[in-house]
């Protein structure tokens, strides 16, 4: 059991403090059976800790962030009608839990809107409904544009539901079993888990566009803006923010969960100025769908590296 | 012989047992053999001819070494080993009770304790007659309770709070307390839990639960791990007698799907394949601890003891 547990991770630090708080994480992590990649800069002094940074890793729902940026892009260029309407049909729409994809009646949404539902709520449907209007080569095409060399878009949300219950026969915990299998076996029979065919990134890279993000050196202005203030209306607090809760604190962030897979990435921004970027892409040894120790974990993996790398 | 000896076949073939019609065939048949008569029948008493004279003692020679063949195949039979492969930790008294039982049956009973992969394969090979077989509870021909041995309070107070289940989700570390988290006790399998059945369904349930996989680790030895268990750092899975025996506070899992469930199985091959004695299967259920199908609150005793300790506590 704890063979998976002598991997040894490649630690990133600018000094002995912060190498030790990686070490630390990575030892917390591995303890609970979690394995991956962590990365927190300071976006304004540049320090920064974490620890097999370039790692790539199938990123789930953290995707919708970079297709929001290109949407937003389009629409700030005038290429998009942001109050654009789309009926999304639930016989026809993508499979999830939240948002339109949970809807039972066809509802017509405006692009702007799908691009809230698509943050906030990570609305599988209408992030779909925009990938309907932008498709998934050409977000890809953008980002390498752009530069961010270590994220890669392949294909629609909806793809990921479609391997898994073309592998696991809609068996949701037969599922699971087989992510956390192929995982010690380090093979792939879900494809989406595979980082070669998945929309994939690592931390460096996403830590890299949150940083243009916030510091405005991609995309457009009002795209950047907008895609903050969506950021940071996510309502999902479990994970990197559970222990960052607190009305002088801003957290921007946008989970990911597929299987095993539990990730987010965002941006803690402090009264006092300080504004720490940060990504937690995990794989878990065990077959649950629910882990409040490991959120928590990251929660506490976020909050170390916030007041180790604050001024 | 008999014949011979009684000079009448009417009193032979009573004192053999049989219809004289009967013993006057065999006489016939053997006369046929032999190409002569035993018998003179002439007479009103019969007598022995000088053909049977000279058979009679070579024919009680050889009666005698049958006799004295089927006695040595049957001592044999009554002191070859039966042997019962048994899990680690069963009651010695039903133990006891179940050899007792064997020998009134003309079985001498071996009992071997296995771990369960080898009482598996000890029926296979032949080396087991019996065994007491893993496999699902709900399956199962027999039921022993898992639960967790903990340390006992340390003031004896554990009756206070009447036994009650353990729910695996009640393992997770709390939050949102101010001292220092401990690191959480490790739950530890004993050799007998370590079947791969078990220990997929028991991972798979702690990972619902919300449990790291961490968590639950191989017990080593039984001592080693009973002695971590009652110093307050690990938590043992075992049966109740075995941590009652021990001083250990026990309670059982509330998933009756996690408890351990017992077939007795018989060697293949042996005396009809599966053919278990119903007096062995009980003995040996109850020797394992297990407990009826439907019932398995304890006995009324456990409960008046509790009530005591609870009144010398209070004082």
């Amino acid at each position: 059991m704890s063979a998976a547990a002598a991997r040894h991770p490649v630690y990133t630090g600018d000094s002995g403090a912060l190498l030790d708080v990686a070490e630390t994480i990575a030892a917390e992590w591995a303890e609970l059976g979690v394995h991956g990649s962590f990365l927190a800069r300071n976006l304004d002094t540049g320090e920064q800790l974490g620890f097999d940074i370039d790692e790539s890793t199938p990123l789930a729902s953290v995707v919708k962030v970079p297709l929001a940026l290109v949407v937003l892009d389009l629409i700030e260029q005038g290429e998009l009608d942001p109050a654009l309407p789309v009926t999304v049909d639930p016989g026809t729409s993508s499979v999830g839990p939240t948002g339109l994809a949970a809807f039972r009646y066809p509802a017509t949404v405006a692009v702007a809107d799908l691009l809230l539902l698509t943050l906030s709520v990570s609305d599988n449907a209408a992030a779909d409904a925009l990938l309907d209007l932008v498709p998934v080569a050409d977000v890809d095409a953008r980002l390498r544009a752009w530069g961010c060399d270590g994220i890669r878009m392949r294909h629609r949300m909806n793809h990921l539901y479609e391997c898994a219950a073309g592998a696991a026969g809609n068996d949701f915990s037969l599922a699971l079993e087989l992510a956390v299998r192929d995982e010690r076996a380090g093979r792939h029979t879900i494809e989406t888990l595979d980082p070669a065919h998945a929309n994939a990134g690592s931390a460096a890279a996403l830590v890299g566009l949150l940083r243009r993000v916030w510091c405005d050196e991609i995309a457009g202005p009002r795209a950047t803006a907008e895609l903050r203030r969506l950021m940071g209306l996510q309502v999902f607090t479990q994970r990197l923010a559970s222990d960052l809760r607190a009305d002088s604190l801003r957290w921007s962030g946008k989970t990911g969960t597929f299987l095993h897979l539990r990730h987010e990435i965002g941006v803690l921004e402090a009264d006092s100025g300080d504004r720490v970027a940060m990504a937690a892409l995990t794989r878990a040894d065990r077959s649950a769908g629910l882990a409040a120790d490991i959120d928590l974990a990251i929660g506490v993996a976020g909050r170390e590296a916030f007041e180790v790398l604050r001024g | 012989m008999a014949t011979a000896d009684e000079a009448s076949f009417s009193r032979a073939a009573d004192r053999l047992g049989i219809a004289q019609p009967l013993l006057s065939r065999r006489i016939k048949t053997l006369e046929a053999h032999f190409g002569g008569l035993l018998f003179d029948r002439s007479r009103r008493q019969i007598t022995t001819t000088e053909l049977g004279v000279l058979l009679l003692p070579y024919a009680r020679d050889v009666l005698d070494r049958a006799q004295r063949l089927r006695q040595v195949a049957r001592s044999a039979r009554r002191s070859r080993v039966c042997a019962v492969g048994v899990p680690a930790d069963c009651a010695p008294a039903a133990l006891a009770r179940a050899i007792r039982a064997g020998t009134e049956h003309g079985i001498t009973l071996g009992m071997r304790e296995l771990p369960p992969a080898e009482r598996v394969s000890g029926l296979a090979d032949g080396s087991l007659g019996y065994a007491l077989v893993r496999t699902a509870p709900e399956q199962a021909a027999f039921r022993v309770p898992l639960g967790l041995a903990s340390a006992p309070a340390p003031d004896g107070t554990q009756g206070r709070t009447p036994r009650r289940t353990v729910h695996l989700e009640e393992l997770r570390p709390r939050r949102g307390r101010t001292a220092a988290p401990a690191a959480p006790p490790p739950l530890l399998l004993l050799t007998e839990d370590q079947v791969s059945v078990f220990e997929d369904r028991l991972l798979r349930s702690a990972a619902r639960a919300g449990l790291p996989k961490a968590r639950i680790r191989p017990a080593g030895p039984a001592a080693t791990a009973l002695a971590e268990t009652l110093a307050g750092s690990a938590l043992l899975l075992c049966a109740e007698p075995f941590a009652r025996q021990h001083g250990a506070h026990w309670a059982p899992l509330a998933d009756r799907a996690l408890h351990r469930g017992y077939d007795v199985s018989a060697a293949p091959g042996r005396a009809g394949a599966g053919d278990v004695p119903g007096w062995l299967a009980a003995l040996l259920a109850s020797a394992v601890g297990a407990v009826p199908a439907r019932l398995d609150r304890p006995g009324p005793g456990a409960g008046g003891e509790d009530a005591s300790a609870r009144l010398a506590a209070r004082g």
